[in-house]
């Protein structure tokens, strides 16, 4: 279980160059990256972090992943805080981050015992794990061979079993359909809705997209993000409901962009 | 997880990603490794074509029918007397011929018995070593045969040969045979440094600035592993990978002088596996120290490309540190032994002239790689999250 709680980050504007200073640049001000994120992410379920580009999902969660600090806010894995204990709640999530780079010169499997060696497996295991992952989301033609030459799709299979070689309780993707054709994201729906079940383990996964079918296909649940800020949670129905639409792009719009009058009242 | 662990699981990896990068190892072995003694065998060559002519035994004189005399003291000297062939000016100048010729003017030997002082010329081109050599040699003879005529005309007259050389004059070399051949043998350790340096370098940009670049830094440090064995790992494989080539790099030196053309310079070139392994002890250190200085220089590059550009400073700056001990004429300093990359070739010049090592020699240059190596890796450390995010 996966427990966010008013998280805020600023980031500090980049230093003032002597170069700037003699353009008589004005000084740059921060960017404000989350102002306020809250959302709870349940064992057995998928939830979905739903924004527009810039809303601030994959800064949310590299401050999960105890990549940057945050300014204000807590983050509690299984019990855990990330910021007082980050490598024990790293051992509890498997993270797939927006950068998802791989090995060249190491093959598939090479690069998935890399990681479980870093989170501590015995090589047999991580070896074992590595079959089982690659039977899992279809890959195994691949795993012995250079990842070089890799197709996207085929490097984010790799960088997605990288991620869960250790076995996680917690899953969390950022954007994992991003640069994938149509089979590849459907294996990858199948894999995610078996992680949730009971037999896959009753896994807490957290999607972070700004694609509203893959959403509306998955997520057991769902929070919209918009400038940093949660702004609604709820079931798919749930958001319909609550913004009287019957298109769910139509409720995602009025969520995230609400007119102007209400974003000052 | 443990941190030892985690480190020598970066460690491994490293490694095998280094040693599959087989074109730049293949690149590295070729520039540095076999550079130096591809050059110490070159040079050798050239010393035993010198040594072959001032050896020479035949002295080309054009005009030597003006000269009986001259040409009788020359073979009474075991020297042989030939004839230059006619365009000899245009050989010199175009480096195809390789001696001195004497040019005897007509009336020589008689304007010499009228005591007339006539030139006599040695025609050689200073932009030709190998003549300019032999020419020393021919106007060495010349003076001992005009030595000889003056001496021989002053005791027909009476004068003591004694007051003609009032005092003699004997040398003394204090040079070693080592010593001497440290003049030509002094480039090595500039070679072994470089190695070294180019042995780290590509390792060092790859699991820094490369790693950044690939977009993998940020994965990685999503692993519960602590920042330092992370950064640890990486240092011991680059090292390792330094160390390798450095290995190579000081024991390619023993083949080398079997393959050495100049007897003198293999008589005097004393390297075996006592010179090899006090290069290598020398180097350890160092090889530690610009591993993670040049890793400390990458992380904070965004690309690969970047990160080679900032490390040419570190490149200059070692390859130019052994210089200041040519340019600086008050000998060597105390100083000398506190400059990384100046140290180590100090060091490694007097194992060549066969010195011994003091202990607080080594000391210097060893707490000064440490001091580098702990700072450096600490910046990496502390770098290491900034980078993998921005």
């Amino acid at each position: 279980m996966i427990v966010v709680e008013g998280l805020a980050k600023r980031f500090a504007p980049t230093a003032r160059t002597l170069r700037d200073a003699l353009a008589r640049r004005p000084v740059q001000p921060g960017v404000s990256a989350v102002e306020q994120i809250s959302f709870t992410a349940a064992d057995g379920g998928i939830m979905g972090l739903l924004g527009p580009n810039g809303a601030g999902k994959t800064t949310t969660l590299r401050m999960l992943a105890g990549l940057i600090l945050p300014d204000a806010g807590r983050m509690v894995v299984d019990g855990i805080d990330v910021m007082r204990h980050p490598r024990e709640a790293l051992a509890r999530m498997g993270v797939l981050s927006d950068a998802r780079g791989l090995y060249p010169r190491l093959t598939a499997r090479e690069n998935i015992v890399y990681y479980g060696a870093l989170q501590g497996l015995g090589r047999d295991l991580a070896e074992a794990r590595a079959d089982v992952l690659a039977d899992m989301l279809a890959f195994k033609p691949l795993l012995d061979r250079r990842t070089e030459g890799f197709s996207q799709g085929e490097r984010m299979k790799i960088a997605l079993a990288r991620a869960l070689v250790h076995d996680p309780v917690n899953i969390v993707l950022d954007e994992p359909t991003n640069g994938l054709d149509v089979p590849a994201t459907r294996s990858l729906r199948e894999s995610l809705r078996f992680l949730r079940t009971a037999e896959g383990g009753g896994k807490c996964i957290v999607v972070s997209t700004h694609i509203m079918q893959e959403v509306q296909r998955l997520c057991d649940h769902v929070v919209v993000v918009s400038h940093g800020r949660s702004v609604a949670a709820g079931t798919v129905a749930e958001l319909l409901a609550q913004t009287r639409q019957s298109d769910f792009e139509e409720a995602f719009v009025q969520l995230a962009f609400p007119p102007a009058h209400e974003v000052f009242s | 997880m443990s941190a030892p662990r985690a480190a020598w699981a970066v460690f491994r990896k490293e490694i095998v990603d280094a040693l599959r990068d087989r074109r730049t190892l293949m690149v590295v072995l070729f520039s540095s490794v076999l550079m130096g003694p591809l050059l110490l065998v070159a040079l050798s060559v050239l010393l035993a074509s010198f040594e072959a002519s001032a050896e020479g035994r035949v002295v080309y004189v054009d005009g030597a029918e003006h000269a009986p005399a001259l040409v009788n003291f020359l073979q009474r000297q075991t020297r042989l007397v030939k004839a230059p062939p006619v365009d000899y000016e245009a050989q010199l100048r175009a480096r195809k011929w390789s001696d001195p010729v004497l040019v005897v003017p007509k009336g020589f030997d008689a304007a010499v018995q009228r005591g007339e002082s006539p030139s006599i010329e040695v025609v050689s081109d200073s932009g030709n070593a190998q003549a300019q050599a032999g020419a020393a040699r021919v106007q060495g003879l010349l003076a001992a045969y005009s030595q000889e005529r003056a001496t021989l005309t002053l005791a027909l007259r009476g004068v003591a040969t004694e007051l003609l050389e009032p005092f003699a004059v004997q040398e003394r070399d204090l040079a070693s045979a080592r010593s001497r051949a440290a003049q030509i043998t002094g480039m090595l350790p500039f070679f072994v440094i470089m190695a070294v340096l180019y042995g780290a370098l590509n390792a060092a940009l790859d699991t820094t600035a490369g790693e950044r670049e690939r977009g993998s830094l940020e994965p990685l440090l999503m692993n519960p592993a602590r920042r330092s064995a992370i950064v640890l790992g990486k240092w011991g494989a680059v090292a390792s990978v330094a160390v390798l080539i450095a290995t190579l790099s000081c024991f390619s030196f023993i083949p080398a002088q079997w393959l050495l053309r100049s007897d003198t310079l293999q008589a005097m070139f004393q390297y075996g596996w006592r010179e090899a392994l006090a290069f290598l002890a020398l180097l350890l250190p160092f090889a530690a120290a610009m591993s993670a200085l040049l890793m400390a220089i990458a992380i904070r590059c965004k690309s690969f490309k970047e990160a080679q550009a900032s490390s040419t400073v570190v490149l200059a700056a070692v390859s130019l540190l052994p210089l200041v001990s040519v340019f600086d004429q008050r000998g060597e300093s105390p100083w000398h032994l506190w400059v990384p990359a100046l140290a180590q070739s100090t060091l490694m010049a007097r194992v060549l002239k066969g010195e011994s090592l003091g202990a607080a020699d080594l000391a210097a240059q060893l707490m000064v790689c440490a001091g580098l190596t702990v700072l450096a890796l600490a910046w990496v450390a502390r770098r290491l999250n900034n980078a993998a995010v921005r």
